[in-house]
Order: C-alpha cells, then structure tokens, then sequence
C-alpha cells in the first residue's frame, strides 16, 4: 500500500510541476512588458526599477526557479489588472462560496446519480430503466451552461419558485446545485448501472443466490459495495466536471466564488489572476484525484494488500 | 441405499432468446437415492450445467422457462418446479448446497472469507454472529484447512486456488445440506489439486452421507467417487446405469467415444487418443432423429427418421440408441473400451 | 417401435455435415447496419442530424439577411414570419445567426474531432503496436496529462493565443486526444496478440504496413463509435469557451456565444436564449444516441 501511494504522490509532483512550468513560459511568450498598460508609459529608468524589484533583470532560468520557489510557499503573484490585490487574497475571498457550491452539488449527484443508476440495473429493460437513462442522456446532452440560464429564467423569473440569483440564503443554493448537478447526475448514473449489471452476471452473485440470500441481501452485502469500486475512479474527472461547472453557474446565478473571478478575469485579461487560478485549479484536482486513488486503494482488498493495480 | 432424496422427472428447460427458443433440456428424468453419488457427464453444452441448476432455481427466468409437464421432486415433498422464489430462498444454502467450478471468481473478492461461509448460517440457523463464526472455523477444518481461525479473516485472493475451492465446499456444506451439487468441481484447477479436492469430497460424502450430485466431462473424476452416471447429449440423457455399467458394459456410441477420449495407462503408448468428430446440434432446432446421428460412425437410416427411446439392457442400465433394438446389427465395441480393457 | 422394418436397419449415407447448419451470414457492416436501423432512437438522432446539417448549411444561404449586418431599427423583434427567430439588440437577424452559428460549431466539431483522432489513433496504435519500453514511456506521458485538468489548459492557451476558430481548434487538438489514444491502444493490445498479425509479422511486412493493413481497419469499429462521441465533446468545448467569452466573439456567431448573448437578455427578450438552446440541445442529444445506437450495433460480443 505505501508504495502504491508513493508513486501516486510522485505522479501527482511531477504533475503540478509540468504546469506551473507550462504557465511560467506562457507568460514569458506574452507580448509588451508585464506590468500592463500604466507601465508602458512609464520613464525607462522607473521601469527598470520596477523589472529589478521583481527580478526580471536576471536570466531566464534564475527567474524560472524564483518563480516556482515562490509558488511552492503559496505566492502566485499580484493581479495584472489590480495591482493592488495579490491572486491569495482572491482565492481566500471567493473560493467558500464555490467550495460550499460544489460540495452541495456533488452530495446532490451522488445521491441522485446512483440511485437512479441503482433502479435502473435492478430494473434492467423495464421502463423503470428506459426512463431513467433517458434522463441521463439528457442530462449528458444538455451542459450546465444551457441548463443554468433556463433554470434561472423560468424557476427563478417566470415562476418566481426561487430566487433567480445572488447567494444569500439557503433558497439560494438549490437552483445552482440543481444545475451543476445536472450532468454529473448523468455520468454517475450511467456508470453505476453498467457497474450493477457488470457485478450481477459475475459467478459470486450466483454463489450469495445459492446460500439463499434474499434478493435484497444480494444487492446490499455483494453488489453495491463490488459494484461502486470503479465509480470511486471517476470521482477524479467528476469534480472537473464540477469546477469547469461552476466556472459557469456562478457567473449566471451572480454568485461572488472563484469560477466568477475567473470569467471576469478572463474578460479583462488579467493575465497573473488566470495563471495564478489556474494553478490553484489544477493543485486541487490534482489533489482530488491523488485522494480518490487513495481511497481506491483502501476499499479494494486486492490493492490494499498488495500495493499493485 | 434408501429413499430417493431427488425426483426429476420429464425436466425441459427452454431459454428465449432473441434469436428463438434454445431447448437447452430436453425431457431429462432420473433419481438420486439417499446417501448415493450421481455423476452426470458429456461435453459442455449438453445441458448438464443447465439441468444442475434449476434444481436450485438459479438461472434467471426470463430468459429461462421451466417447461409444463416438468417435475423436480426434492426430499418427498418439495415441488422445485412449482416453488415461489421465497420459498427457495429457504432450501437454498439450508437443505441443497452448491458448489461452483471456478473458484477464482465464486468468491467476493471484497468480503473475508469467515464472512462469506456465516452468511447462510446467519440466514438459515438462529445463531449469534460469533456462533456462526464458530461454525465457518469447524467447518475450514472439517475441508481440511490449517489455522481455520486465522483464514476466517483473510480475502479470497490471499488464497490459492484450492484452497478457495475448499472454501467454497465449506460454504456449500455450510448448513448441512441433504444435496449437494458439483458442478465442474475440479475443472479449473491444477491436475494435483484436482485429485486433493475429489478426495475431499469423497471424505466428506462417506461422513456426512450428503448425497451429491456431480456434474463433470472428467471421466476420472466420475470413476473415483460415482455410484451412478447418467450421460447426457443435447439435453437429453443417452444413457444410464451403476458406473460399472457405464464403465464395463457401455451400450451407446456417445459413451464410446467419451471413454476413447480419456488416456489410460494400460494402453498402447502410441495409441492416438479418439476424439469425437464435429460438434453437438443447434438447440435451436434440434435434430429429427437421433440427435447423435449426425457424428455416429454407426449411424443407420432409422437414426435420422426416429428419436430412439431407451432400451433396457438390465435393473438401472438403459441406453437411448437403436443399436439395441433386436434388429439391428451386431456392433462390435471399439477396442479398448468395455470388459476387454478392465478384465 | 417394433414395427420398424429391417431396411430401416441399413447404414446410413454420410450425406449431411454436422456441422451445416448455419444462419444467413452478414459480413460485419451488414449486421451492424441492420442492427442500427432497427433501433428507432439512433436512427431518430440520425435523422434530425441530418436536418440540422442541411439547414446550417442552406439556411443562411437562403435567408434574405446575413448574420452580421445590423439593422438598427428593427433591435430586439419577437419572432415572425420575416424574422422566424426575432432579432437581437444590433437587429440582426437570429435565424440566420442562429443556423449560421450552428455551422460553425459544426464545422469546429468536425475539425477537432479529427484532429483528436488522427492523434489519438497514432499515438495510441504506435504505443500499443511497439510495446515494451516504447508504450511504456507513452503511457507515463499520458498519465501525467490525462490528470492535467484539460479545459483550464486550454482556457489559458486561449487566452495567450487570442480567441478564434484557429486557438480553438489547436487547443483541442492539443488537449482532447489522450481518450482516443487510451481506447485505440487497448484495442490494438488486444489485437495484436491474435493469429493474423502475428502472420504478417513472420512474413516481414513493415509496422507501418501491419499498422495501417491490419490493425487500423479492425478498430475502425471503434473509432465510428468514438467519432459520435469526440465530435458532441468539440462542440461542447467551443460553445463553453464561447459562452466564458473566450471562443468565437461576435460579430461572428457560434452557439455558444449566441446562448451566452441570450443568457443576457434572457429575462426581457426569452426568445434570444430560447433557439440557440433548443438547437444546441437537440444537436448533442442525437449524437449522444446515435453513439449509443452505433455502439450497440458495432459491439461484436453483443452480436446474437
């Protein structure tokens, strides 16, 4: 098992490491001079001052290392735009609300995902089926960004059901969650279904019926526990899913999170917010997924044991 | 011997598929006795596995159906074929066990051992968990396993694969069942184990006088612990009788084939081993005639027209094949086979 | 039963094979093609497809406005008979910029996707065929970027590229072909180890012949599936671009920033967000069945 998680960490390392490189040459690729429009018309000598303040004076790979020192301490850099405002104090500020956003809705896929996922191997090739993969495949079909307007316009507008935007209280949390639960309802339904009926046509199923377990003992204690193994995999791109969502969700709804900031530093092109976000994005997922690989290995005997996959 | 434990009767079993009706049984009687071993053998797809099963009621319906006409009589009283699921659940791990032919995959690979044997015992005995616990520990030693209280806590893939098929005949015998069914207990495992496991099982059965149903292709297997053999090909029994019947005095050109396929000792090293040519029918559509016909290199113009029905050749031995009709040509068995070979 | 007569008796002739029985035969498109048209809901998705294509294409072509002039007296019409969509706040013409917006993200769709492919596919095919070191040095390159959050490397790439059809297409060609190659390669493992490669390989046929010969067209199943499943993906990725402003910019349409357009105004003028969506909507769906049609009816272990 250590060794199984040692070499997820490594990977994980290496990972983040390829990106914060990535995000460091793509600045340097970045035309006119990186202090935006107020420092163009600066004298030249404030300039230079300025350049060796931030030590972009120095050879390239001296200010490579310089800035991946400071990213490794948790400095990712003050705004482009806002001189003022370091991309820290940004995340502090707006990532709760879309930490609570996204937690509430992935509780919200979860449970609606492998219930419906759940109905529909049990009730395999009856309506109960067809109809919950036809709402899956709507759920697929249709992203958040088409879902989060219409919900506003009609629950929260026409209908007056809930509050259209802004987060105040709780009323104002269903209707985001609805939305960026939508599609991860869908993938996680689809999977556990073909999760189900994968497990339901292996021998122990057959081996649990002959001691003569009753059906629902069968589905309890042998096939849910086998058959949500492999969705603990795809917890990784699911909560991709969620804060590319967000990204979304929060700019219709007007939520002030961190997928808010980044569309609107998108839209001023404030270029050290993206990058520092985008970082502080990928660190997450990446953690994300270095845990669920984690806990992968701690629910299946077979790697816990052996340390292999 | 004493009172039959099982009845089957006419049993036809018919999946519907997609593509129309597999009559995968197709009208297969015979009895098990007290106490007796009954080995059911022919290649796979002849409905053996299929004919196994449904005496427990596991095979799914749909696709399966239990024909009209069809009677499994277990213990004097119960009618299998006309049982709710509910009431199956209540002879299946109590009064009938099962064990499976690969125990690699038999077994819940996320769930200890100890867990997966008390699960029937919980289910069918009023006992506390750690009874039952108790239980799977003698019944790990009773199948032949050192440190029992240790493997209650280990997962099947910290087990060998006879050491899983000992387990899952500790599972089977969980609650001391009246049947107990074999289907293909040794073919997934290495030939030396294969022998340690039907030795197991012989132990058992002269312990326990459960009374076992053995399905194999294994005629080995068959020889060491059978009472009685029936033959089956394209769900249908061709032939039966004690297995010195089966052995000695085989009567029908399936069995002949069967025993020419299996290596001996006492013949000639350079002898090629027989196999039988082409493959069983389409139970889709099954034959007219006898459903050997199509392979038997005796096969006459009556055998294509006419299903034969079984001739008695003496108690117990019958054998489906118009060569034992009284008009029919002399037939000399081929070498190798039959008294000659043993005596 | 004894009253069979003794020439019944008689040898019979050897005439039939017992191994004759056989059901019609199909070669593997047929069988496919049968099994798919038999399928109502992929061949409903087919079918709207289809329109949807015909009208991106013939739609702008024959309406009386194109998708840019604005006409600044007629802003913010509802629907009718000269506008069948309304028009948005510059006037223009919604029918025309919707169909005209559909053709484009079609058209990056398409591109993309094959892009992905032909990437996917190499990459894939290469590292499985050669194996060994080879696909394992592949393989560790793919783990790293498969757990690379892909939308927000391309959102950057854009953003430092300058949004476009171009960046769009780049980004996703960059990012988007690891599914493809990961699927391909396994297939290919699978493959490769059967009788008729190995074949090929004794004979000496190069690896780009074995490739391109034998192994490509055996996972041409799976990339027909793959294709209805990357070219919803492409589209998708545009129009979410698009719609957090770093796709297509108007004046140039795409569904993506036609919807975000009418996200905007959504609460006055409901019909600007209502037939980007239903469009969009009814686009990714018939794909999405139409994969799962072709998937059912390509997938050889389901064949009966």
């Amino acid at each position: 098992m250590l060794k199984y998680v040692l070499r997820r960490f490594v990977y994980m390392v290496i990972t983040l490491w390829v990106i914060i490189t990535a995000t460091f040459f793509l600045m340097k690729l970045l035309p006119g001079n990186p202090f935006g429009e107020a420092a163009a018309k600066m004298p030249p000598e404030n300039l230079a001052i300025l350049k060796a303040q931030y030590g972009l004076d120095k050879p390239e790979w001296q200010q490579y290392l310089k800035y991946l020192g400071n990213v490794v301490k948790g400095d990712l850099g003050v705004s482009y735009q806002f001189p003022t405002r370091t991309v820290v104090e940004v995340i502090k500020q707006s990532f709760p609300a879309s930490l609570e956003l996204g937690i509430e809705s992935l509780a919200l896929s979860v449970i609606v995902g492998l219930t419906l996922g759940i109905i529909a191997a049990l009730r395999h090739n009856k309506w109960q089926d067809y109809s919950s993969m036809f709402i899956a495949l709507i759920g697929i079909s249709i992203p958040s960004f088409v879902v989060a307007p219409l919900l506003s316009l009609y629950v929260g507008n026409k209908w007056g059901i809930l509050p259209p935007g802004l987060w105040e209280g709780p009323e104002n949390r269903i209707l985001p969650a609805i939305a960026l639960a939508f599609g991860t309802i869908a993938i996680l339904a689809r999977m556990m279904r073909a999760s189900m009926l994968e497990v339901a046509s292996l021998d122990y199923i057959k081996t649990a019926k002959s001691k003569g377990l009753a059906t629902g003992k069968i589905v309890v204690s042998h096939m849910l526990r086998n058959a949500i193994l492999p969705i603990v995999t795809i917890l990784g791109p699911i909560a991709v899913n969620v804060i590319t969502g967000t990204l979304v969700v929060e700019s219709v709804f007007v939520i002030p999170g961190l997928g808010y900031q980044f569309v609107s530093s998108i839209t001023t092109l404030d270029y050290t917010m993206i990058t520092g976000l985008t970082i502080f994005y990928a660190a997450i997922l990446i953690v994300v997924m270095f845990l669920t690989d984690i806990v992968y290995g701690l629910v299946d005997p077979r790697i816990r044991m052996s340390g292999r996959r | 011997m004493g009172k039959p434990i099982l009845e089957v009767n006419n049993l036809r079993v018919s999946f519907k598929m997609y593509a129309g009706e597999v009559q995968a049984v197709r009208g297969v009687s015979f009895t098990l006795d007290k106490g007796e071993v009954l080995a059911i053998v022919g290649e796979s797809g002849c409905g053996k596995s299929v004919t196994a099963q449904t005496i427990m009621r596991l095979i799914p319906s749909p696709p399966s159906y239990i024909k009209e006409g069809s009677s499994i009589l277990f213990d004097g009283k119960h009618e299998i074929s006309k049982m709710s699921e509910s009431q199956m659940q209540n002879i299946r791990g109590n009064e009938m066990g099962m064990i499976f032919q690969d125990p690699m995959t038999s077994l819940n690979p996320t769930m200890t051992v100890g867990a997966q044997i008390s699960e029937g015992i919980l289910k069918h005995q009023k006992k506390s968990k750690s009874e039952a616990m108790k239980r799977a520990s003698e019944l790990l030693t009773l199948v032949g396993m050192s440190n029992a209280d240790e493997r209650l806590h280990q997962y099947p893939h910290e087990l060998s694969g006879g050491m899983r098929q000992r387990v899952m005949i500790a599972l089977s015998l969980a609650c001391n069942p009246k049947l107990l069914i074999a289907d293909e207990p040794t073919t997934a495992l290495d030939v030396t184990i294969q022998a340690q496991i039907i030795d197991l099982l012989r132990d058992i059965q002269e312990k326990t006088e459960t009374s076992i149903i053995l399905i194999t292709h294994d005629l080995g297997v068959v020889a060491e612990m059978a009472h009685k053999v029936i033959v089956m090909y394209a769900g249908k029994v061709v032939e039966r009788g004690t297995l010195e019947d089966i052995f000695y005095n085989p009567r029908h050109p399936y069995t002949w084939g069967l025993l020419r396929s299996v290596p001996r000792l006492d013949s000639d090293k350079n002898a090629e081993l027989d196999s039988i040519p082409g493959t069983p029918p389409d139970l889709y559509a099954p034959p007219v005639g006898c459903a050997f016909a199509a392979r038997c290199p005796y096969a006459m113009k009556v055998c294509k027209e006419i299903d034969p029905e079984h001739f008695h050749v003496n108690d117990g031995h019958s054998a489906a094949c118009w060569l034992n009709h009284p008009e029919a040509p002399e037939v000399e068995m081929p070498v190798g086979i039959g008294r000659g070979a043993h005596g | 039963m004894d009253m069979i007569s003794k020439d019944q008796f008689q040898p019979a002739e050897k005439t039939t094979n017992a191994n004759s029985i056989v059901r019609p035969s199909l070669t593997y498109w047929q069988d496919a093609w049968r099994r798919l048209r038999s399928n109502k809901m992929a061949m409903t998705g087919l079918i709207v497809l289809v329109i949807m294509t015909l009208l991106a294409i013939f739609a702008p072509l024959f309406s009386k406005f194109d998708y840019e002039t604005q006409y600044l007296m007629d802003t913010d019409l509802k629907p009718s008979w000269t506008h069948f969509f309304g028009t948005d706040d510059f006037g223009r013409d919604l029918w025309t910029r919707v169909w005209w917006g559909t053709r484009i993200s079609l058209f990056i769709g398409l591109v993309a996707a094959t892009l992905d492919l032909v990437i996917g596919v190499l990459y894939g095919g290469i590292s499985a065929y050669f194996g060994g070191k080879v696909d394992n040095v592949m393989q560790r390159v793919i783990e790293i970027i498969y757990s690379i959050p892909l939308l927000l490397l391309a959102i950057i790439l854009i953003v430092f590229m300058g949004p476009g059809i171009k960046s769009i297409i780049i980004a996703y060609a960059i990012t988007g072909w690891v599914g493809t190659a990961r699927l391909v390669r396994g297939q290919i493992l699978l493959l490769k180890e059967q009788e008729f490669v190995l074949a090929a390989r004794t004979l000496g046929a190069k690896p780009s012949r074995i490739i391109l010969q034998h192994l490509i067209p055996n996972v041409i199943g799976l990339i027909v599936v793959q294709i209805t499943f990357i070219v919803p993906l492409a589209i998708f990725f545009e129009s979410f671009l698009s719609f957090i402003g770093v796709g297509i910019r108007p004046p140039m349409a795409s569904l993506g920033n036609l919807i975000n357009d009418g996200a905007h105004y959504m609460r006055y003028q409901p019909h600007r967000i209502i037939y980007p969506t239903i469009v969009f909507s009814m686009i990714l769906l018939s794909f999405n069945i139409l994969g799962d049609g072709l998937r059912d009816a390509l997938d050889p272990k389901m064949r009966k």
